[in-house]
């Protein structure tokens, strides 16, 4: 009788897991991933923060300062990277410089992961363009994934680009 | 005898003023054109050699076209590919390819001033619409104190676009 009344309650809660969950899936979906797009899109400012959405087939960035769209079948790579970031930056960061006693190297450890998404793409005339996004971390790859599965290319595959930073790669080679 | 010795000296600080005056003109005077463009291609940068990130490649592609609508001079400055390039008389094809690159630390530039430099090494090579090598040059871009890393980028874009300003862009005849 326990067991019974048990299963019936946990069977309840996951189906009103389950029916919260899904909405709130397709809400972050459609709702697109908050990025800043550090540079390169045509008609956007440099460092404007805004949402990158994959609708129809294009890559949007909207923001409150502008709009671009990519188709992404011309989009001929995207890769995926990690970075980080000063916790204090913009005005603020560069004050906290000269902020007494060496408070300001001190703050200057302070650094917040990110991810870094970036594409290249091709316009109507041929030409060759670059864009680079910065984002939260983990945000990155489920993008690119679905870039691939809509029409995008890349050079490098899903798997290895999850690594990550390749820092022995990216390293000078010593003759 | 003074008055000699008083001529005598002013003739020395005049001779010399003409032998600096003669070099400091030699010095700012513009280097020979190469060749006088009206309109430059940027090929998206190469690194066969050396693993370089796929961001700092765009940032250095991008930065590069910017700067050289920035410095002006060039009527048109073409992208990689763009079909439009191809009906140009006189183009000039910018070719880079990083022959360096070690990427630093913002942190440990914030933390020790001293550390943390990040620069790349990139060989440049302006072509004629027919192929033919006009002018090649190693540039570098650096960071050594501010910013991140792929201010690098930028350092290396404004030498770049200075170097295609001064060889290829006519001159104002005065």
């Amino acid at each position: 009788m326990v067991l019974r009344s048990m299963r019936t309650a946990t069977i309840a809660l996951l189906s009103v897991a389950g029916f919260t969950a899904l909405p709130a899936v397709a809400q972050q979906a459609a709702a697109g991933t908050k990025v800043t797009q550090f540079m390169g899109l045509e008609g956007v400012k440099p460092k404007a923060g805004g949402t990158l959405t994959l609708d129809g087939g294009n890559l949007q960035f909207t923001s409150s300062k502008g709009k671009a769209s990519v188709p992404l079948h011309s989009v001929e790579d995207v890769v995926t990277g990690n970075d980080s970031q000063r916790v204090f930056r913009g005005t603020f960061g560069t004050l906290t410089m000269f902020a007494p006693y060496g408070s300001g190297r001190f703050l200057s450890l302070f650094r917040a992961k990110l991810d870094t998404l970036t594409i290249q793409y091709r316009d109507s005339d041929g030409a060759l363009h670059g864009a680079i996004f910065t984002m939260a971390v983990g945000k990155a790859d489920p993008l690119k994934k679905e870039m691939l599965a809509q029409g995008a290319h890349t050079s490098i595959p899903v798997e290895e680009d999850a690594g990550g930073a390749k820092p022995d790669a990216a390293k000078e080679k010593k003759p | 005898m003074k008055r000699v010795l008083y001529v005598f000296a002013a003739a020395i600080l005049l001779l010399g003023a003409q032998y600096k005056l003669t070099e400091v003109r030699a010095q700012s005077a513009a280097p020979p054109l190469a060749m006088k463009a009206s309109a430059i291609q940027v090929v998206m940068i190469q690194s066969d050699e050396i693993k370089l990130p796929a961001e700092f490649q765009i940032s250095l592609y991008e930065n590069l076209i910017e700067q050289l609508k920035k410095q002006g001079g060039f009527q048109h400055v073409y992208r990689d590919g763009d079909h439009a390039a191809d009906s140009e008389a006189d183009l000039v094809v910018l070719h880079s390819t990083v022959r360096g690159f070690k990427k630093g630390s913002e942190m440990a530039r914030n933390v020790t001033t001293v550390a943390g430099k990040t620069s790349i090494d990139i060989h440049c090579q302006f072509n004629d619409k027919a192929g033919k090598n006009v002018l090649e040059k190693d540039l570098n871009g650096k960071v050594r104190f501010f910013g991140g890393n792929l201010r690098a980028t930028l350092d290396f874009a404004k030498k770049a676009a200075k170097l295609a300003h001064d060889n290829f862009v006519a001159r104002p005849t005065t």
